[in-house]
């Protein structure tokens, strides 16, 4: 090993050992970006469901106002529903006019109420007036208009059984034949790995940037801040090798951190896939995955680089996190506009943009869709912008003023 | 004959507009303590980091032997004004982060570490994490960490700023152990007691230039005074330039915002 590199490795191992012993920055880095998936994909949709399964469970109070046909009224009873009779109040303008009985609802003395008035003719007017904001209303609404519909389907289907039409073929005359998911010709594998390209880059994108960071201001303005940079700048290595053991520092962090999320969300679609139809693992070639890792590994040298040359022009650890923290804002934008973007016949100078091209580029490769010419365009910009990054953060590292005061 | 070590040759450093050292001429031989001595803002430390190739010089070179000194920098050892020690470190680790950087083998530069921990009374704290150091403490850390890889020359800025009276002594003590050791070293202090005590050499710097170069004594006979200090008082009698590097370093639009969103204070007339 040169002596160079050596230096290099030796700056690089000594910032890793540093960062990792500070338990906060590892609870950062490794944890949460760990469970961060698990927790969304698999801890949230069970806690979502006890909650729904909870709502559903709860016994609630409604009041019925008007010409309520009895048989909707003990079908609201059989789902633990407690049903008040009530007249029609005489001093609304129309039935969705609370009147003198909001405070009841606004007061949680009852969950809702349904107003129905029968205009003749087999016809009815109705309305449930409701507090939206609270669950238990919300609820009983839900559960009234359900039993309405389907009090309302009866109704429909006997009137056209007493003129002699078929209820069935009557509403109904337009039907698919067969089964509907045999019809799509993409496996399941392709339809998750389109779900996925629509989320993952964005999140790949903006974890990277964020997992580097903190670590970059730490490097950089916090070692001006607590004053070791000058007698670092005192040795005999260069500032490219001290930038370099820097940045592979921080390469390393924030891979580290970015491979953990990837591992935390392949456990999570492999548990989602064996537990429900909901989503199947996505189908992706070897050449899909090894393009995905060069496009990520591009895109972290490019932000390391960025982020540590930011950094370094701050004076102070509050400079610099004023600097860089917008910069994640600068991701989330095109990320979010690069998602509604169109790839089938996408013209190949969008993979030619900063940022733009290496979330295109895993949009793609979640599609397992290789265009030749799209991944020359995206690499070679990619390590274009990279250079340049490196080329921003040599200057700032070559700056004298990285040392202060003159006495 | 001592030899000369370093050499600066029409030295010059500007910062923007402002001018930190003014035409520097100066040889430090070996086996020698050399103290720079001057006042806030005089230039000693911006002396210091051009010797110790932080800095580059705007005009003329500085030479250590007969080569230029980036590529000698392996020959010095440095402790700045800010010790700068990581707390998440041990102190050996510390140390040894710089002798690895210097090339050097841990065992070599564990053994001299030792020697000088002892010197210095701090052997039991080499494996202690600097976080809860003294200022003491982090200064004679500081002191080994430069002196572990064995240089020809150390470069000390105000090593005995701020420490009580007992460590001052150890860092003394230990800097004149090597000066007989034939070892060299460039000491920064505002203290001319201190540089009196301790310096083969006094350099006065004043305003960015040299005012005085030569030992105590010397100094006394060429300026006709009684002690040092009415030497000083002698030499650097003009008015001692403002602190302004800091504020050349702030772009024109943060400093034009900063200055908008401040209330004018009064300036001092000649009178008052």
């Amino acid at each position: 090993m040169s002596d160079s590199l050596k230096r290099i490795r030796i700056i690089a191992g000594k910032e890793i050992v540093e960062f990792v012993r500070d338990w906060r920055s590892l609870l950062a880095t490794i944890l949460i970006p760990l469970i961060i998936f698990p927790a969304l994909f698999i801890v949230l949709p069970l806690i979502l469901q006890s909650e729904a399964a909870e709502l559903e469970s709860l016994e609630l109070e409604v009041v019925v106002q008007g010409d309520v046909h009895d048989d909707l009224v003990s079908a609201l009873e059989n789902d633990r529903i407690t049903i008040i009779i009530e007249d029609l109040p005489s001093d609304i303008e129309n039935l969705s006019d609370p009147g003198i009985d909001e405070n009841r609802l606004r007061n949680s003395e009852i969950d809702a109420i349904l107003r129905m008035r029968n205009s003749g003719n087999n016809t009815w007017n109705y309305s449930i007036i409701q507090f939206s904001t609270s669950e238990h209303s919300s609820q009983a609404r839900s559960r009234v208009l359900t039993h309405l519909w389907e009090w309302e389907d009866e109704v429909v289907n006997r009137s056209l059984l007493e003129k002699g039409l078929d209820p069935d073929t009557t509403l109904d005359p337009v039907k698919w034949d067969g089964d509907i998911t045999s019809a799509d010709t993409a496996t399941s594998g392709e339809q998750a790995g389109m779900v996925l390209s629509l989320f993952i880059p964005m999140v790949l994108a903006i974890w990277t940037a964020s997992s580097a960071m903190q670590p970059s201001i730490d490097m950089t303005a916090g070692e001006r801040e607590r004053g070791t940079l000058e007698a670092l700048l005192c040795l005999p290595c260069s500032r490219i090798e001290l930038l370099s053991g820097k940045w592979l520092a921080v390469a390393v962090i924030a891979g580290v951190s970015v491979s953990l999320q990837v591992v935390g969300l392949i456990f999570a679609i492999t548990y989602l896939a064996s537990s429900s139809s909901f989503i199947a693992i996505p189908a992706m070639s070897i050449t899909s995955i090894l393009l995905i890792a060069t496009a990520v590994i591009l895109f972290a040298i490019m932000v390391v680089a960025f982020e540590l040359a930011l950094a370094m022009r701050a004076q102070s650890v509050k400079e610099a996190g004023t600097l860089l923290a917008p910069s994640i804002i600068l991701i989330i934008f095109p990320a979010l506009f690069t998602q509604v973007i169109n790839l089938d016949g996408i013209e190949s100078w969008w993979f030619a943009i900063p940022l733009v091209n290496v979330l295109l580029a895993l949009r793609e490769l979640l599609l397992d869709r290789i265009i030749i010419e799209h991944v020359a365009i995206w690499a070679l910009s990619s390590m274009f912008y990279s250079f340049i990054a490196a080329w921003f953060a040599s200057r700032q590292f070559k700056r004298e003023d990285l040392v202060a005061s003159l006495s | 004959m001592a030899k000369t070590l370093i050499r600066l040759q029409g030295v010059k450093k500007s910062f923007a507009e402002i001018e930190a050292l003014s035409h520097v001429d100066l040889k430090i031989n070996s086996g020698q303590i050399v103290g720079l001595v001057g006042g806030n803002g005089a230039g000693k430390t911006t002396l210091l980091r051009l010797i110790a190739g932080t800095y580059s010089p705007t005009a003329g070179e500085v030479t250590f032997g007969k080569e230029p000194l980036a590529s000698m920098r392996h020959k010095l050892g440095v402790v700045p004004e800010a010790t700068g020690l990581y707390h998440r470190l041990t102190a050996w680790e510390n140390i040894r982060y710089h002798s690895r950087i210097h090339g050097v083998e841990d065992e070599v530069a564990w053994n001299r570490t030792v020697q000088l921990a002892k010197m210095l009374g701090m052997e039991d704290s080499l494996s202690r994490h600097t976080k809860g150091f003294s200022k003491g403490m982090r200064q004679k850390t500081s002191l080994i960490r430069a002196l572990a890889h064995g240089p020809e020359a150390l470069l000390l800025d105000e090593p005995t700023a701020g420490l009580d009276v007992t460590s001052a002594r150890a860092v003394r003590d230990l800097v004149m152990k090597l000066r007989d050791e034939g070892g060299t070293v460039i000491y920064s202090t505002h203290q001319l007691a201190e540089a009196r005590q301790v310096c083969d050499r006094i350099v006065i710097i004043h305003n960015g230039t040299i005012r005085a170069d030569s030992s105590p004594s010397e100094l006394l006979e060429i300026t006709g005074c009684d002690s040092l200090e009415e030497a000083y008082v002698q030499l650097t009698s003009d008015k001692a330039r403002a602190r302004t590097e800091d504020d050349s370093k702030e772009g024109r639009l943060a400093k034009w915002w900063r200055r908008l969103l401040t209330s004018n204070t009064p300036e001092v007339s000649e009178d008052e």
